[in-house]
């Protein structure tokens, strides 16, 4: 029995991961006009990206993989057993919906999980199916410990600005962030698929604090912990410091997500 | 046998090409983003690029590819569902040897079934509507005799129109947006195309009717002077969208529901506001909320109630930049401060005018204090005094609001703001004095920390700056300075350049807030 994984873009891949042959990711795509269509990752450096944003006046919108796209990642995995589908939190995008409608068509059995969550939490949570998978785990197995990690998967991140969140309009709760007369720099998490508030303060380093005390327990107990940042390392390896860990799993988050949150954001992911 | 689909393919893009602008202008359903033709014209792009030049050796091989195709290119949600169409017709027409009349009416209702089946929830008077209707009237061409494909075609294509007409007497969101769906324009569109493919006839561009433009904004401006336009949005809608929508439509007038997500933003003038916000309240957490009074506005008296909010804060501040940043924050902002102090009574009437049942008091000056606690006992709500002592730490605290927070815990993060912070203003002397063992005289600056005395200078650049020095020496990572009337722009910028001399880290952040008595109020967090 072999279990392939399939993942989208906005998943942050570990060092090695993209290697395997048991992984593809799927990826989706942006336009900033109607005739300007990225591949999200791939067809622009993130330099080049956030300095687009930074300089474009329309908001770029992002575009879920075709069902097509995912059917011919499906169909080309045909020396696998089984495929387990790990998508970013349907509250965000609908590549979920694409990747369920694409399993109706091929004639074979793929399981697709809503990750609830994106960039470095889904990408914990794909490394927890790759684990199973390594450790010679049956589908039901790896299927059990992607669900597990779903449970427990924890995003918080810190954004410089709430403007771009703001232009998106995706961000479900944290929409009550805005409206404050004075500069918040707030503390947001990703809980139940969407993004929530946890924390506003005001200040670099206040925020910082925040996310440090939050995430002290997790690193205490030697959980693993999977940074991000937006053109942030600085930010990051003060977080890391105060934390007292390496930054051994670190992504630069893409053009999707990053459209949401904006240059200087930076985070980090437990389970 | 040789199968060519390309002509058929072709006359369907072109005539969505065609009306692509049209359909684009009409979307409201599920969210007006403008782009339900954009979206369908590139299914049908990849479809064409599929089959330009192509032929297939079977009609299998042939819808095989097409599906596949569509499926490829099937952008956004109108997309998706116009591919699941092609996909349904596909596979029925899979084992047909020719298009005839029958064959056309079964791919139409197939197009319909796997339509249908690829949306969780199916909502009348969309493409699916569309779709069905139109399969409909293939159908009953047929068993009314016809076999004659382009009568059959024709049938097909005249029902899509009348159904995409009926559109809004089924969907309250077209109703009110007064626009047809725009999704199932786009599947008649794609029918007229067919048909001029199977009658070699050239189709005229239908005009767009004048009520087809969507006027969300007229929604607002034509609205009636009745009952209360009342606004909120629902989020994390969780229920029947379809009942809520029809509970909501029927509960007043000009009704505009429109779900994003789980969403779902709602306008209605209703004479029963609170009912509409407590049935709402049953599908998931009320947000945004806004409740005019039209005919009081009418009479001019402006807004009256107030929504009501689980936490209201009410503050006391001096000076108009102070009160517009209040409110701008959801506070109720009563004018008192240093020589203006309110009576606990008017603090009380504030706090009924928030209507909320759990309300905080910022008192923002230490002799008002004492009377904000006095608040609880006269009013029905609940109220927290978090002692502010300046209209700055004021601002500070509000922060932590959230008025659809937790109370409890709301108050203990506006409560933990406010012990945090370091306060400071700048005020004058108005006589000679002796405050401690300084000898102030009159007219001089003087600066408080804390309430503290320390500093007392000729100008109210250096008394500023004596309070910067201290605030940042302690560690401040911003600071927030609240200008006063009495003190000029230049004298501003003097102090600002003052701060950035002392500090270059520090976050610095100046808003106008016009107080009396306070050249300058200042607080560092």
């Amino acid at each position: 029995m072999t279990t392939a994984v399939v993942t989208d873009s906005t998943t942050s891949l570990a060092p090695g991961v993209l290697e395997r042959p048991d992984v593809r990711v799927v990826p989706l795509t942006f336009h900033f006009a109607e005739d300007e269509t990225y591949t999200d990752k791939m067809d622009m450096s993130n330099e080049q990206f956030y300095e687009r944003l930074h300089d474009s006046d329309v908001f770029p919108t992002t575009a879920q993989p075709a069902p097509g796209a995912f059917v011919e990642t499906y169909e080309a995995l045909s020396d696998y057993d089984d495929i387990l589908v790990l998508t970013l939190s349907s509250k965000f995008s609908g590549t979920y919906e694409s990747a369920l409608q694409a399993a109706g068509i091929v004639e074979r059995p793929v399981h697709v999980l809503d990750t609830r969550s994106a960039e470095m939490g889904s990408g914990l949570i794909l490394l927890e199916a790759l684990r199973c998978i390594d450790e010679g785990g049956n589908f039901d197995e790896v299927r059990r410990a992607a669900e597990m990690a779903i449970g427990k998967a924890n995003v918080l991140f810190a954004v410089g600005t709430l403007e771009y969140l703001a232009k998106s309009g995706r961000i479900g709760r944290a929409q009550r962030l805005l409206g404050t007369a004075l500069d918040v720099r707030p503390v947001l998490k990703v809980e139940d698929g969407e993004i929530v508030p946890f924390k506003r303060t005001r200040g670099r380093k206040r925020q910082l604090a925040s996310m440090v005390e939050e995430v002290r327990p997790a690193a205490e107990a030697g959980r693993t912990l999977y940074f991000g940042h937006i053109a942030a390392p600085e930010l990051l390896s003060e977080l890391a410091d105060r934390l007292g860990v390496e930054e051994t799993l670190v992504a630069e988050i893409g053009g999707v997500v990053g459209s949401h949150v904006g240059l200087g954001a930076y985070g980090v992911a437990h389970l | 046998m040789a199968i060519e689909v390309a002509h058929m393919v072709t006359a369907a893009h072109a005539a969505v090409k065609a009306q692509v602008a049209r359909i684009n202008d009409l979307n409201v359903y599920p969210v007006p983003d403008g782009d339900t033709g954009t979206n369908m014209l590139l299914t049908l792009e990849s479809l064409l690029n599929e089959t330009s030049g192509r032929s297939y050796d079977s009609p299998e091989e042939a819808s095989r590819a097409c599906a596949r195709a569509a499926l490829m290119g099937a952008r956004g949600n109108s997309g998706v569902i116009l591919s699941q169409m092609i996909r349904g017709a596909c596979e029925v027409l899979a084992d047909r040897d020719s298009l005839d009349a029958e064959a056309f009416a079964a791919g139409l209702d197939g197009a319909r079934e796997r339509a249908h089946a690829s949306v969780r929830e199916p909502v009348e008077g969309t493409m699916l509507t569309v779709i069905k209707d139109a399969a409909l009237a293939a159908r009953e061409a047929i068993e009314g005799g016809s076999a004659y494909l382009p009568s059959v075609a024709g049938a097909a294509r005249l029902a899509a129109h009348d159904s995409v007409r009926r559109t809004p007497e089924l969907l309250a969101v077209l109703r009110e947006a007064g626009v047809i769906d725009a999704g199932g324009l786009g599947v008649a569109v794609v029918l007229d195309g067919l048909y001029a493919c199977i009658t070699g006839q050239e189709i005229e561009a239908p005009e767009a009717g004048e009520d087809e433009v969507p006027d969300l904004e007229a929604i607002h401006a034509q609205e009636e002077a009745w009952g209360y336009c009342t606004e909120f949005l629902v989020d994390g809608f969780d229920g029947d969208a379809e009942e809520f929508r029809e509970h909501v439509y029927d509960s007043g007038r000009s009704v505009f529901v429109v779900a994003d997500d789980d969403v779902v933003k709602v306008h209605v003038h209703t004479q029963d506001p609170g009912a509409a916000l407590s049935y709402a309240g049953g599908f998931g957490r009320l947000a945004g909320v806004k409740v005019d009074d039209m005919e009081a506005q009418v009479r001019s008296r402006g807004p009256v109630e107030r929504p009501a909010a689980r936490l209201g804060v009410v503050v006391a501040s001096r000076g108009e930049g102070n009160r517009v940043l209040f409110e701008q924050m959801g506070a109720v902002v009563i004018e008192g401060g240093q020589g203006k102090n309110p009576s606990a009574a008017d603090l009380a009437r504030a706090v009924e005018k928030t209507g909320a049942t759990a309300v905080v008091l910022l008192p923002n000056n230490k002799n008002i204090v004492p009377t904000a606690e006095q608040v609880d006992e006269l009013v029905a709500a609940r109220t927290h005094v978090v002692p502010t002592t300046n209209i700055a730490a004021g601002l500070a605290v509000m922060v932590g609001y959230d008025a659809e927070g937790e109370p409890d815990e709301v108050v203990e993060e506006m409560c933990e703001i406010s012990d945090s912070l370091r306060v400071a203003e700048i005020t004058r002397a108005v006589r000679d004095a002796r405050i401690g063992d300084r000898e102030v005289p009159e007219g001089a600056y003087l600066g408080f920390l804390g309430g503290e005395l320390v500093a007392v200078e000729g100008g109210a650049r250096d008394a500023a700056l004596a309070l910067a020095r201290k605030m940042v020496g302690d560690g401040a990572d911003v600071l927030t300075l609240l200008k006063g009337e009495e003190l000029a722009e230049a004298e501003l910028e003097s102090i600002l350049d003052g701060i950035r001399d002392l500090d270059d880290v520090i976050e610095v952040e100046v808003r106008g807030g016009g107080q009396p008595l306070y050249p300058l109020q200042l607080v560092a967090e």
